[in-house]
């Protein structure tokens, strides 16, 4: 996965590993400090006491005695890290092998200085002391053994602090990843539903932690809106069942009236009428069809088919009666390529017929309609063109709504349904529909998304 | 013919027994599932008329009932859910045929006399279709009339042989529309009136006896 500092999991994981870091740094800082302070005091101590016994002997046996005690001590390397010199009032060494020692006028000073030798850079801890007869005595220690325990002190910290920061970063990304990981299903759980999968539901780990209960509590909602919805469509079930049913008596007693009734005046009445009673059913059960079409899922399941033998269909189909208005009806199928999708084709071809339907009745007599179907990347691009009066702009949009007819064509036959059955079906199967200028004539212009497995 | 008729709206089911009768049907009805299963199971009918919304027993069941015990009488489902899915779904049922609610009689007529001949026709497929002296050959996609060959576009090969095979009986647009072109949807205008007038021409035109009739306010019928 992905571990980008914009999610949230992500970047709580990265400060939660970053404080802890700092944490450790800091206290490290203050640790060092603490132990190197109190070795040095401890190498401190040992010099005083060193520096105490020499001169003890200086004041007890003398000058000769102490540079007797110093050479022997030098000579014999007793404890390698002891470090002694003794300087006149000029500057010269008179025994171990220090130059350039600050001479020193009176009692006892500390000093620090870096031995560069053979094994390195040493620290040298020392004091030095001015002795009665002017000549200076340096005692010293070499903090070897203190450096080498800090610098491994140093290196073991350093060393868990790389196995802390894997280990936190490690804890991280994989309380990170399992956040996420379970936000996500919560987050595509939703945008299935969101696009019309109601069935769907979030999974339960059975632990009901947070997440868990969140889960609960997101399925109940999902529950609860399934039952609303599933009430409405019943209603409608219901409804179309009830109104449906004193409609189809009334047009059976039509039926009636002019079997028994032969020819004449009260005919052409009970024609009209019965034509009435038809159109009235007909809107009636496209507004059911629409609002079913609506609320079915999206075409995830559903079989693939070839749109471009539905197109030579409907083609075929409305070819005659478009010719009976001297329209030339052409389909140019050349760029379709393999056009398959996914989709109910019932509907797409509803959705074809009422389009060409619309064509062929407002296109104008000896005129063409162009209908064509191409590949475009990962669609299918069906165009219908024709020359009839076209939809100005500004009703480009508003005729997809439900019974809204354009100004112009009240007076044709027509449920002003048919587009916003075209839309409807459009949209279920993942597509969009547009509206252009053929210059002159309508362009509709429907996109589809080709079957997942062409792309 | 005896059909039983399972409707629980009483005009629905006065008007449909009414049309059956005048057809010379002999007709039981019943006004819910139980009773229809009932009568379907203990008697014998060429075919059933079954209403999906009912009492008690939904008449999708009673049809799976049926099925299930065995019993292959012809059913024509009715129902005012007039979508594609609940099409499916009745007819994976085992219905024959479906209509949806709101029906003119005519409609009903055609469907159940095309169920009904459906269930006595034989094991034997015909090759040849004759009617008065219209012959069409299924096999070398030939159709003639008397002594002069007809020239036809594969859609209408396939209209004039549903019409043939539905001889003598009134055919409906929207059977015509599903049968021959085999999609479910709402015609917006009478496309089917000029597929078959271009047909009309091209089998009665200089023929002293037209055979393609045009049935008002039902559809099409084929014959002498």
């Amino acid at each position: 996965m992905r571990l980008s500092p914009r999610s949230t999991s992500a970047r709580l994981a990265l400060a939660v590993t970053a404080s802890f870091l700092l944490a450790f740094v800091l206290l490290g800082i203050g640790v060092h400090y603490a132990v190197s302070a109190m070795l040095t005091q401890d190498a401190r101590e040992l010099v005083r006491v060193d520096a105490a016994g020499l001169v003890e002997v200086y004041r007890d046996e003398g000058r000769a005695a102490l540079l007797g005690e110093l050479r022997e001590r030098i000579a014999n390397d007793e404890d390698p890290d002891a470090v002694y010199a003794l300087t006149a009032t000029d500057g010269r060494v008179v025994a171990g092998d220090y130059r350039d020692l600050p001479t020193h006028r009176q009692g006892a000073r500390w000093v620090e200085f870096t031995e560069h030798g053979g094994d390195g850079d040493l620290r040298v801890v020392a004091q030095l002391q001015r002795l009665p007869d002017g000549t200076t005595l340096l005692t010293g220690t070499r903090t070897r053994s203190q450096d080498r325990f800090l610098a491994l002190m140093l290196r073991t910290a350093l060393a868990a602090l790389l196995v802390a920061a894997t280990l936190g970063a490690l804890i991280g990304w994989l309380t990170s990843r399992w956040v996420s990981r379970r936000l996500r299903h919560l987050d595509d759980t939703a945008v299935r539903v969101g696009s019309g999968e109601l069935g769907l539901r979030a999974r339960l780990d059975g632990s009901d932690d947070a997440f868990d209960r969140l889960a609960r509590r997101f399925n109940g909602m999902l529950d609860r809106i399934e039952e609303l919805l599933g009430g409405v469509r019943h209603a409608t079930d219901h409804i179309a069942h009830d109104l449906r049913t004193p409609l189809t008596r009334l047009r059976n007693r039509l039926e009636e009236l002019r079997r028994r009734h032969g020819a004449g005046e009260a005919d052409t009445q009970l024609d009209a009428a019965i034509g009435e009673t038809d159109q009235l059913l007909h809107s009636f059960g496209a507004l059911l069809r629409l609002a079913r079409i609506e609320a079915q899922p999206p075409v995830h399941d559903e079989p693939a088919l070839d749109l471009s033998e539905l197109v030579r269909d409907a083609v075929e189909l409305y070819t005659p009666i478009a010719a009976e208005r001297g329209i030339a009806l052409s389909a140019d199928l050349a760029g379709a390529g393999e056009a398959r999708l996914r989709g109910d084709a019932d509907q797409l071809f509803q959705m074809l017929v009422n389009l060409l339907d619309n064509a062929v009745k407002y296109a104008p007599v000896a005129s063409e309609v162009a209908l064509s179907l191409r590949r475009e990347g990962q669609n299918l691009a069906v165009r219908i063109d024709d020359r009839g009066p076209g939809i100005p702009e500004a009703d480009r949009e508003r005729v997809f709504d439900r019974f809204q007819r354009m100004e112009t064509h009240r007076g044709s036959p027509g449920t002003g349904l048919g587009l916003s059955l075209v839309r409807a079906i459009v949209q279920r199967h993942g597509g969009q529909v547009g509206l252009g200028d053929n210059a002159p004539g309508l362009r509709v212009t429907l996109v589809l998304p080709l079957d997942p497995g062409l792309r | 013919m005896r059909v039983l008729l399972v409707e629980d709206d009483p005009h629905t089911a006065g008007f449909i027994a009414k049309g059956l009768r005048e057809d010379g049907h002999a007709v039981d009805q019943a006004g819910n599932g139980k009773d229809g299963l009932f009568l379907a199971t203990t008697e014998h009918y060429d075919a059933l008329v079954l209403d999906r919304m009912l009492p008690g027993l939904d008449g999708l069941v009673v049809l799976q009932t049926l099925r299930g015990a065995g019993n292959r009488t012809p059913v024509l489902l009715l129902t005012a859910l007039g979508e594609v899915d609940h099409r499916v779904e009745g007819l994976r049922a085992g219905a024959d045929d479906y209509l949806v609610k709101p029906f003119a009689y005519a409609e009903l007529s055609a469907r159940l006399d095309s169920i009904l001949r459906r269930g006595q026709a034989g094991g034997s497929e015909p090759t040849r279709l004759r009617v008065a002296d219209l012959e069409l050959d299924l096999l070398s996609r030939e159709a003639r009339r008397g002594d002069k060959r007809i020239e036809l576009q594969p859609r209408e090969f396939r209209l004039l042989e549903y019409l043939m095979r539905q001889a003598e009986r009134v055919v409906t647009r929207t059977m015509l529309l599903e049968a021959v072109w085999d999609y479910h949807f709402d015609p917006q205008t009478n496309v089917i009136d000029v597929h078959i007038s271009r047909l009309r021409q091209k089998i009665d035109q200089g023929h002293a006896r037209p055979l393609l009739h045009t049935v008002r306010g039902a559809g099409y019928r084929l014959g002498a």
